[in-house]
């Protein structure tokens, strides 16, 4: 049996791509996508609050990703979004450097749940940090907290325990740095994009994180930000070089070209309206949605 | 159509910028394999994130990598391209789905029983997880930690996970292993005569792959004893027990808990409370497991932390200033009251292998010393042990084939609950600092302290 690579991901099967939890409860395939794309972000953004390196935040965020998929996974009927992306977050830390204590995920949690959504402009998360000033009740932390571990359970459970998640940066780099680009005057703007790519890739509807190996999702990163940037790449296929074919990386360019027209139709249609991240306000959302069909 | 002239022409073209091609990538493909290898350290290193202190990278590693990579296979007309596999996830199993066949032992941590997978029959050994009731961080980061470095840590001399189960109560949490008949502790406790000098090496090779593979991982085992070591009964060998194990902590992090490491195996930095240790203290519980294979004893059966360290003391000699400079740096070397010149005294500054050893080999007794130096900087690295002489001079190393069969205690019935000194229990306080060694010495110079004159032998 051939080892498995480290720089592999485990990646989901098709049969837990055709059927998710929340669609075997009547969840609406849209309403599915509208709230694990909004539940990526928060995660994103509890991240950045909780002074998390991107690392640990794209890991939790791919854990986040997993609990819901395949007819065994979770279900919007069982589990809000919002404390899935917190125990994917504890989760995700307490194996990681930077362990963050119940405590302080309560409050980012309750900190971001005060501000309008989706507002999450990651500058200016990092700069207007006012989570450490936010807190809870007591009662209210006692309950969160249980809710947190026993959604934790839940999470290894369903994931049978594997959080084994290998990324695409640290490999973005490296590949830069093959590819010779870095004696380019803008190899940084160039690195920068490829980056930021490899970040919107997280929040793509199409789970490109949990479809396609890290080699191939830097591969992707790579071409699409030399294209932007007008950077001259060498004149060969050298996406092969790094274990992509051609029509692995058109369709990864593709997904992540997506993944903003997604964003800005999401904008649209939840214009002054909170998306649904807790199990009563998906039922509220689904009855309003019946309402509305009457 | 053109002539054949223009046309072998236009050949030699495209041979030529075929030719270019190849080479460019080539090289792409020599610069990515680097670029990976750098990119998997960093990876194993993400597990916890941050650099390491030793930045080692195993030759064979690379070696290995080289082989399943994409150069060795090299066919440009082909074009493969490398495939990843890592599998998927699925929801853990109910543990109904595996059915009790004999309980094996009866661990600090865990039980561990054999069982049989109802569906394909397959034997398999189950470690239940103990887990505290009232857990104030939710799931027990030590259950976490030792199942995502065993999900990681895949290698030949490495007791492979299958699967996680949970059970009814919300808190059964099992792990499913493959199966091995014998724990070297049991075995050779039931055996007559120690293992030939030519099973021993090939234990003790054994063992030290699955080392230098952990080490090169930025793993450390931190609980290395014979009863953590599985062997088949077709002679392989394989490390388990990963309760302990912890990515090697960064230069900067809050030091680890000193408490690691069953006593009898304890390296001296430890037992004086070093707050920054390495590979190194898993390399001198190789030491002591490599004499305990020889002797079919443990070698340093300690009383206790005093006990313990006379009793290394009494093997290795007390250090000395040379031996190891930073030795009186060490928070519990001050209480020891061994004098700073030693020569001057009658205590013994040589090491005493030799003589414990008589039927070992010159390149044996190298080989061991070396792993029980004091100075942890003197201990040679996974790596290089299994470099050393010892390994290709004679008697050979005995084919794993070869190996006789032993009957399987764990294969048959429960076993005795044996005495050895427990593992530190987790979440016990860190810190040995309150230990008292002042009675290692006694007051004045000389040996005439507890224990220590008593035990040398
Ligand atoms: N895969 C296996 N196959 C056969 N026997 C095993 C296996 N794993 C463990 N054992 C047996 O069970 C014993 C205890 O296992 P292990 O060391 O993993 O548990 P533990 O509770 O952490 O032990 P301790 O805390 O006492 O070190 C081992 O010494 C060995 O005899
Ligand atoms: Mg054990």
């Amino acid at each position: 049996m051939q080892q498995p690579s480290p720089l592999a991901n485990p990646l989901a099967t098709v049969a837990q791509l055709r059927e998710t939890g929340s669609q075997i409860d009547n969840i609406p395939r849209d309403l599915e996508d509208s709230v694990r794309f909004a539940g990526a972000q928060l995660t994103q953004a509890a991240g950045i609050l909780l002074r998390l390196p991107q690392e640990v935040i794209a890991q939790a965020i791919i854990v986040f990703a997993r609990f819901w998929l395949g007819p065994e996974g979770g279900s919007l009927a069982e589990f809000g979004a919002r404390q899935v992306s917190a125990a994917s977050i504890y989760l995700t830390t307490k194996l990681s450097a930077y362990p963050k204590s119940p405590r302080s995920i309560v409050n980012v949690y309750a900190y971001l749940d005060s501000i309008p959504f989706p507002s999450f402009e990651t500058d200016v998360l990092r700069t207007e940090n006012k989570a450490e000033e936010y807190y809870v009740s007591e009662g209210t932390y006692q309950t969160r907290k249980l809710d947190l571990f026993e959604t934790e359970q839940r999470i290894l459970k369903v994931l049978g325990f594997q959080l084994q998640v290998s990324l695409p940066y640290a490999l973005c780099i490296t590949y830069l740095q093959a590819l010779d680009v870095f004696s380019h005057p803008r190899a940084s703007e160039l690195a920068k994009r490829a980056t930021a790519h490899l970040n919107t890739a997280l929040l793509s509807p199409q789970l490109m994180y949990l479809t396609h190996q890290p080699p191939s999702l830097a591969t992707a990163a790579i071409y699409l930000a030399a294209k932007e940037t007008g950077i001259k790449l060498p004149d060969v296929e050298w996406w092969e070089v790094f274990d992509t074919d051609r029509e692995e990386l058109g369709f990864l360019v593709v997904a992540l070209l997506s993944v903003e027209s997604f964003a800005k139709e999401e904008q649209k249609v939840w214009q002054g309206k909170k998306v649904p991240m807790t199990v009563e306000a998906v039922e509220a959302e689904l009855k309003r949605r019946h309402a509305s069909q009457d | 159509m053109s002539s054949r002239w223009a046309d072998s022409e236009a050949d030699a073209a495209e041979a030529k910028r075929r030719k270019k091609e190849k080479e460019e990538k080539k090289r792409l493909k020599l610069q990515k394999q680097q670029a990976e290898q750098e990119a998997a350290v960093r990876a194993a290193q993400q597990a916890e994130s941050r650099p390491s202190k030793r930045r080692r990278l195993s030759n064979d590693d690379e070696e290995e990598e080289g082989k399943n990579g994409p150069s060795s296979k090299e066919n440009e007309s082909q074009r493969k391209l490398l495939r990843f596999e890592a599998g998927s996830w699925a929801p853990c199993r109910h543990t109904s789905n595996f059915e009790t066949l004999n309980h094996i032992e009866e661990g600090s941590y865990g039980w561990v029983s054999r069982a049989k997978d109802i569906t394909t029959g397959q034997v398999v050994a189950l470690k239940k997880i103990k887990m505290d009731t009232h857990h104030q961080d939710g799931f027990p980061i030590t259950a976490m930690r030792e199942i995502a470095i065993l999900q990681r840590a895949r290698h030949t001399n490495i007791v492979s996970l299958h699967e996680i189960l949970t059970g009814s109560a919300s808190d059964e949490v099992v792990l499913v292993m493959e199966f091995l008949e014998h724990d070297l502790k049991t075995l050779q406790e039931d055996m007559p005569e120690p293992f030939l000098a030519s099973e021993t090496k090939t234990l003790l090779r054994q063992l030290t792959s699955a080392l230098s593979f952990l080490h090169s991982n930025f793993i450390l085992h931190r609980d290395l004893k014979t009863s953590n070591i599985l062997l088949s009964n077709r002679g392989h060998l394989k490390i388990a027990d990963f309760g302990m194990a912890r990515y090697i902590p960064p230069p900067h992090a809050p030091p680890p808990t000193q408490l690691v490491v069953t006593l009898w195996y304890r390296a001296p930095e430890l037992l004086l409370g070093t707050e920054t240790y390495s590979t190194e203290i898993d390399m001198w519980s190789l030491g002591c497991i490599f004499g305990e294979l020889l002797l079919k004893s443990p070698l340093l059966q300690g009383k206790n932390e005093v006990d313990e360290l006379a009793l290394i003391f009494a093997l290795c000699g007390v250090p000395t200033d040379k031996t190891w400079p930073g030795f009186w740096r060490l928070p519990n070397s001050k209480s020891l009251k061994i004098p700073r010149d030693p020569s001057s005294s009658s205590l013994k500054t040589s090491s005493q292998i030799r003589s414990k050893f008589p039927s070992l080999t010159t390149e044996g007794v190298s080989l061991l010393s070396s792993l029980l130096s004091l100075n942890p900087d003197r201990r040679p690295s996974a790596d290089e042990v299994l470099r050393h002489p010892y390994f290709s001079e004679a008697p050979k190393p005995k084919p794993m084939e070869l190996f006789p069969t032993f009957p399987s205690k764990a294969g048959q019935e429960r076993r005795r609950r044996a005495v050895s000194p427990n593992a530190p229990k987790r979440g016990e306080a860190p810190g040995m600092g309150d230990v008292d060694f002042s009675g290692l010495f006694g007051e004045g110079e000389g040996v005439k302290g507890s224990g220590f004159q008593l035990r040398v032998v």
